[in-house]
């Protein structure tokens, strides 16, 4: 009954509306990720006392950690210790770390738990490397958090503050 | 043009013509609508703020890519959430909204949901591959590959995007309404496919037992509601009203009506105009249920629909027998006496939306000769012969005075556009004061509408219906 014209202008006007709507969608999700990308802080060295390991608290009680409990086992020959940290839940894992000490240097840190499975033990595989070697570099618990690893770089600083602290008594 | 009486008649017309150029807007939104709209808005807000208080500080490409991708999938699974309760038959919605604007709604919102899903997993694997320093496709193999339930979620996305290809108006028209629906129904699948992804990988809910909760809590809202509209109430009706048909009637070529008897039907509250979704338990009619309004108003037990021939499962309503059981939802729909301003009336209808035309142009002249019928009714059919319910207008216009105007043949034929506001203003001179019912085809109701709002018909006195929906 209606001519084919006015059909037709008015499925255009519907897709065009349609398309701004969805041009609408991705702007406000960019927009949003904009704005919360200014308004959160960028994150400081020294994760150990930065803000964020408020999140990831101690939980050590409750923490299936692969080592009995947070000690420092005896040194060996030419001063060399083994220091084991504290464990911390960050919510997608555990963190654990064992710090190496000869003397007064860090000379090696390993992990004894990281978040494992899926994106978070995709994410404990890139951050760790670069945690370690930060930390090597830096001889201290300061340091900067890796990217996209924010939770884990926490939990890492954490527990290596956790057993530099032991080894210093 | 032909005179008309001025007492009841049929008149044959034909309008003189005039071009009209001006675009008006159509709809008109109530508060109710607004308070649904809002309530929409909120929750997506109510997303975006669970997504904020991550309290993971966003530096780096990568992180701010994979956020927006975790953005872009809490909002989708949103959207596909409100895409299920627009048509969950919730009765706020109904009647704040309406059941043929849901229905546009969720038509509107269909392929921008999917293509929301579809950013989440470019701007996922992109930010994860920005992060971990890999290539973009091994990203996305290891994710497929290695992350909890991701091979479900990629299975749950295909559906999704088959169910918006399928709806696409290109696809729509090449296939049967029953294949359409059953490719929709896998929509339910899709979504419980991508839930499991989403609580065991999703950063907004692995290790945030809260969020998790209130996640779990809204899909249990939308499943209930699903439920409850969707196969709950059917049956309830079902075991009301035990309804069946009666018998099927050929009103024109290619138009049928069919009679439904069934217990206690005045408590079904129907009334003339509105439409119910009939769902006939004969061969292929089980698995689909389709929108027809009574073309009757509603007595003595019975129902009746008038449906013209326009695809497979309409054509075969002329087979159905009696005795048919039938499983109905509804009534729905505002077009009906009780939302006019004042008592003097105009219908138009165009082919088969004659149905709920003729219904409510019955249910006025039942209310009784205490009322003066001031009523004129305008049917638009392109030939003589498809003039269904024919006999029915002639006796309410001899008996009850109602003023019928038949607009037979095409535009062409005519010479002319029978529903220009000058066509109109001539046919019916005291438009203005009339409440007007429309209802027919997309594109002649949209027509109609616009000339009326040309002749400063007020938009509360304006009254429609598209019956193609679904």
């Amino acid at each position: 009954m209606s001519t084919a014209i006015p059909d037709r202008s008015r499925a255009r006007r519907r897709r065009v509306r349609r398309a701004a709507a969805f041009a609408g969608m991705l702007t406000t999700v960019a927009g949003v990720v904009g704005l919360r990308a200014t308004v959160t802080p960028r994150p400081h060295d020294a994760l150990a006392s930065s803000g964020l390991v408020t999140e990831a608290g101690p939980n050590v009680a409750t923490t299936p950690s692969p080592t009995p409990a947070p000690v420092a086992t005896g040194g060996t020959a030419q001063g060399k210790k083994v220091i084991v940290g504290e464990a911390y839940d960050v919510s997608y894992g555990v963190v654990q770390v064992k710090v190496t000490m000869t003397g007064p240097r860090i000379t090696d840190i390993s992990t004894l738990s990281l978040p494992q499975g899926g994106r978070s033990g995709d994410i404990s595989q890139f951050a760790e490397p670069q945690l370690r070697s930060e930390a090597l570099a830096a001889q201290s618990a300061h340091i900067d958090s890796v990217s996209g690893a924010s939770y884990t770089s926490a939990g890492y600083a954490m527990s290596l503050q956790s057993a530099l602290d032991r080894s210093g008594s | 043009m032909a005179g008309n009486d001025e007492k009841g008649g049929v008149t044959m017309t034909v309008a003189p013509e005039r071009h009209v150029t001006a675009p008006t807007r159509v709809a008109e939104p109530s508060a109710g609508h607004v308070g649904v709209r809002l309530a929409l808005v909120a929750g997506a807000i109510a997303i975006v703020v669970m997504w904020w208080i991550d309290p993971s500080p966003m530096h780096g490409a990568g992180a701010a890519v994979t956020a927006a991708g975790r953005l872009a999938g809490l909002l989708g699974a949103y959207l596909v959430l409100v895409q299920l309760l627009l048509m969950a038959r919730i009765a706020w919605f109904e009647h704040a909204v309406g059941f043929d604007r849901l229905t546009a709604w969720h038509r509107g919102l269909g392929t921008n949901t999917v293509l929301l899903l579809v950013a989440h997993v470019l701007l996922i694997v992109e930010g994860y591959s920005l992060t971990d320093h890999r290539a973009v496709v091994s990203t996305g193999w290891r994710v497929l590959s290695t992350y909890p339930s991701m091979l479900k979620a990629t299975a749950g996305l295909l559906l999704f995007g088959l169910v918006a290809v399928t709806s696409g108006r290109a696809m729509r028209r090449r296939l049967s309404y029953e294949a359409w629906y059953a490719v929709h129904l896998t929509a339910y699948a899709a979504v419980s496919l991508a839930f499991m992804h989403q609580i065991n990988a999703g950063q907004d809910f692995v290790g945030h037992p809260v969020n998790r909760a209130l996640w779990w809590g809204l899909y249990l809202f939308v499943a209930i509601e699903v439920l409850r509209g969707r196969v709950f109430l059917p049956f309830r009706t079902w075991f009301r009203h035990r309804m069946l048909v009666e018998r099927v009637v050929v009103e024109s070529p290619g138009v049928v009506s069919v009679w439904v008897r069934g217990r206690r039907l005045h408590d079904l509250g129907a009334e003339a105009g509105q439409f119910l979704l009939w769902r006939f338990l004969a061969p292929g009619h089980v698995w689909s249920a389709h929108p027809y309004s009574l073309s009757a108003a509603p007595q003595d037990g019975r129902l009746r629909i008038t449906v013209k021939d326009a695809g497979d499962h309409s054509a075969a309503l002329a087979h159905l027998r009696p005795g048919t059981p039938v499983i109905a939802e509804g009534p729905f729909g505002h077009f009906t006496l009780g939302r006019s301003v004042g008592t003097r009336l105009l219908l138009v209808a165009g082919g088969s939306g004659i149905g709920p035309i003729r219904a409510l142009a019955e249910e006025l002249v039942r209310r009784g000769p205490r009322h003066h019928l001031d009523a004129v009714l305008v049917y638009r059919v392109g030939h003589e012969r498809d003039l269904a319910l024919r006999h029915e207008l002639d006796l309410l216009a001899r008996e009850a005075g109602l003023r019928v105007f038949y607009v037979v043949g095409h535009r062409s034929e005519l010479g002319a556009d029978p529903f220009s506001p000058a066509a109109i203003h001539q046919l019916v001179p005291d438009v203005r004061s009339r409440d007007v019912y429309v209802c027919g085809p997309a594109g002649m109701t949209h027509d109609v509408l616009r000339a009326l709002r040309e002749l400063r018909v007020p938009v509360r006195q304006l009254h429609s219906e598209d019956f193609e929906m679904a």
